[in-house]
């Protein structure tokens, strides 16, 4: 379960500050599906990279699993970015001199498993995102949507409890971009937390549950109903 | 992580820039090869030159003179030809004794020849000189104390000096002119075999009785003592012995008597050389100091172009100390790359340029252990900086550079 109470965060100092958080205090619970929604600027992008560990809030407490993450040093926050989460990003994000394969190993890799190991998770992974036959391939040689699954393959290889996607079908086609979505309801149905930023309505409506941003702060907040 | 996934990722990364990489190890090769090179060539140096030091005479063998360091030069009254027979006679430890009145550039020419004259060094002394170097007379024979004593005008040459003086050979029983003073020819020693004593031209020497070089110098002065003590463990006490001989005699000379041994001797050419060695090899290392500038370089360039990598790594697990490790890996695989190049460089240099002197290459296990490890310690000093660089970063704000 996340739990986030009275989070800001603010960067540069003096003229050049700029609040993008402030104050924002919500629930998560264990295998909930949340879409945030906001204009740019708006602070949600911040917020999921701070509920993602790759950012401290400038003030307040995160919680996760009963646990308060600011109070952990560098090390056990990179290993609860290996171990429970997993992210999505709007780039991909996706080493491109490396295969697909060894690109989905990496987390493995940081991990400390096995060369066999690695290889057979990952390609397990690659084939449940139907990418079984482009292991070798690199990523540059793959349509968006492709690559898209291939970071998912590479998020779900350590089998994460949490999905943190960052407008994961921003950059793909509106065909490519229902796949991804399917993908993501089948995460969901397996009882993953998934906290998915998004621009579009329609993407935003696989999730059960929308938080709207507005100038680093919650405005609003919307129940899916299916 | 494991040190075959780092091993892979650092040929990995390398790979991705083959010249880059390739001119960074090159920067890297050429210091080390520099260093391996000049210090192989100057421990080669070193060993010919002790070697054919120590095969110039008798290891028995000390050298009497006034202290040099002190800017003391010898006068008429330091020395006299008749201390030698005192000393000889009064320590049982000095078995020869003999003194030298010597000449720099000297002039030696054949009478009626319009042949330039030969630039020799003249070396005014007695027998007992040849118990102490080694001069093998070839022909002939080398001057007697009783030559000495009615100072004859004779002459003994070194073979290189006669072999220029009379191209056919024919030197014994000849005369020559040492500058402008007729002497007759009555021996020629071996040719010294040595190259690098005939560079420093050692081999152009002129043996006549000191009696006759206080003639041709028009000096009494006699520069130094060369012995030879009964037995290798005597020699401090011959030593010991003359110089107390001498101030006894002299106390009035205003000079300090020191004397030193042939091992003394060789240690501090070998000390003197070693560390000439060792400054050239400093000067060399400040090749390896700019090619270590280079992998600096290109580390950095290597950071800022994978700070969104870097930002990827971190965000699937990876803690500060493997990105701060992958970059090290990488600088230091650079720099031991180039160390392994540089010591066959390096070494292929040293053996070269020993076939073209004469001497043996001394490219010793030592060398080339210092040189790798020289090598990994650039890598780690310069590659530190852009490494920490890199795992400073925290992950959101490496995410979001382009």
């Amino acid at each position: 379960m996340i739990k986030v109470e009275g989070l800001s965060k603010v960067y540069g100092h003096g003229p050049a500050r700029v609040v993008a958080l402030s104050n924002v205090s919500l629930e998560i619970r264990t295998g909930e599906f949340v879409a945030v929604m906001g204009p740019s600027g708006s602070g949600k992008s911040t917020f999921l990279n701070i509920l993602g560990c790759l950012e401290r809030p400038s003030a307040g407490r995160y919680f996760l699993d009963g646990r308060d993450t600011t109070l952990l040093d560098e090390d056990e926050l990179a290993h609860l970015r290996n171990r429970r989460f997993g992210f999505v990003f709007q780039t991909f994000n996706l080493l491109p001199r490396h295969s697909v394969l060894r690109n989905v190993e990496l987390p493995l890799v940081y991990a400390g498993a096995s060369p066999g190991e690695r290889r057979e998770r990952a390609t397990v992974m690659l084939e449940r995102v139907g990418l079984g036959h482009r292991l070798k391939h690199k990523p540059p040689t793959l349509s968006g949507g492709e690559q898209q699954r291939v970071a998912i393959a590479r998020a779900l290889v350590n089998d994460p409890a949490v999905i943190l996607a960052d407008e994961p079908t921003g950059n793909l086609d509106s065909r490519n971009s229902h796949e991804i979505m399917a993908l993501f309801r089948e995460l969901h149905n397996e009882g993953r937390t998934i906290v998915m930023v998004t621009h579009e309505p329609d993407i935003a409506r696989y999730a059960g549950r929308i938080l709207y941003f507005l100038d680093g702060a919650v405005v609003r907040e919307e129940a899916v109903t299916a | 992580m494991r040190f075959a996934d780092l091993l892979r990722l650092t040929v990995e990364n390398l790979a991705v820039h083959r010249l880059r990489a390739a001119l960074t190890i090159l920067g890297i090769a050429i210091g080390i090869a520099a260093v391996i090179a000049v210090v192989a060539i100057g421990q080669g140096g070193q060993a010919v030159l002790l070697s054919e030091i120590e095969k110039l005479g008798s290891s028995r063998a000390f050298n009497i003179s006034v202290d040099v360091l002190r800017g003391e030069a010898p006068t008429a009254d330091t020395f006299k030809l008749e201390d030698i027979a005192i000393i000889k006679e009064l320590s049982p430890a000095v078995e020869k004794l003999a003194p030298v009145t010597s000449g720099m550039m000297i002039s030696i020419r054949r009478p009626h020849s319009q042949a330039k004259p030969v630039l020799s060094q003249l070396v005014g002394t007695t027998p007992d000189l040849t118990a102490v170097m080694n001069l093998p007379v070839a022909s002939g024979r080398f001057f007697s104390a009783a030559d000495v004593t009615a100072r004859r005008r004779v002459v003994v040459l070194d073979g290189g000096l006669a072999e220029i003086l009379f191209p056919n050979g024919d030197a014994l029983g000849r005369q020559v002119f040492v500058q402008d003073v007729p002497a007759t020819v009555i021996g020629v020693t071996e040719k010294q075999s040595s190259q690098l004593l005939g560079a420093m031209s050692l081999n152009k020497y002129a043996f006549v009785p000191i009696t006759f070089a206080q003639d041709i110098l028009n000096t009494r002065v006699i520069h130094e003592l060369d012995g030879v003590a009964v037995t290798e463990a005597a020699v401090p006490q011959a030593i010991e012995d003359s110089i107390k001989i001498f101030r006894k005699r002299h106390p009035a000379a205003g000079v300090h008597y020191t004397g030193m041994s042939k091992k003394e001797g060789l240690a501090l050419i070998g000390k003197v050389t070693g560390v000439m060695t060792l400054i050239v090899g400093a000067v060399a290392a400040i090749a390896l100091l700019v090619g270590g500038v280079g992998v600096m370089n290109i580390m950095l360039v290597a950071v800022t172009e994978r700070t969104r990598e870097v930002g990827l790594l971190m965000a699937i697990g990876a803690r500060r100390r493997d990105i701060l490790q992958q970059f090290l890996a990488e600088a230091v695989a650079l720099c031991l790359v180039g160390g392994a190049f540089g010591v066959l460089f390096g070494a292929g240099g040293a053996l070269a340029i020993a076939r073209f002197a004469h001497w043996p290459p001394l490219v010793s296990v030592w060398t080339v252990l210092l040189a790798f490890g020289f090598a990994a310690a650039v890598g780690l000093f310069f590659g530190l900086y852009p490494a920490s660089r890199a795992a400073s970063f925290s992950p959101a704000e490496a995410l979001r550079q382009l």
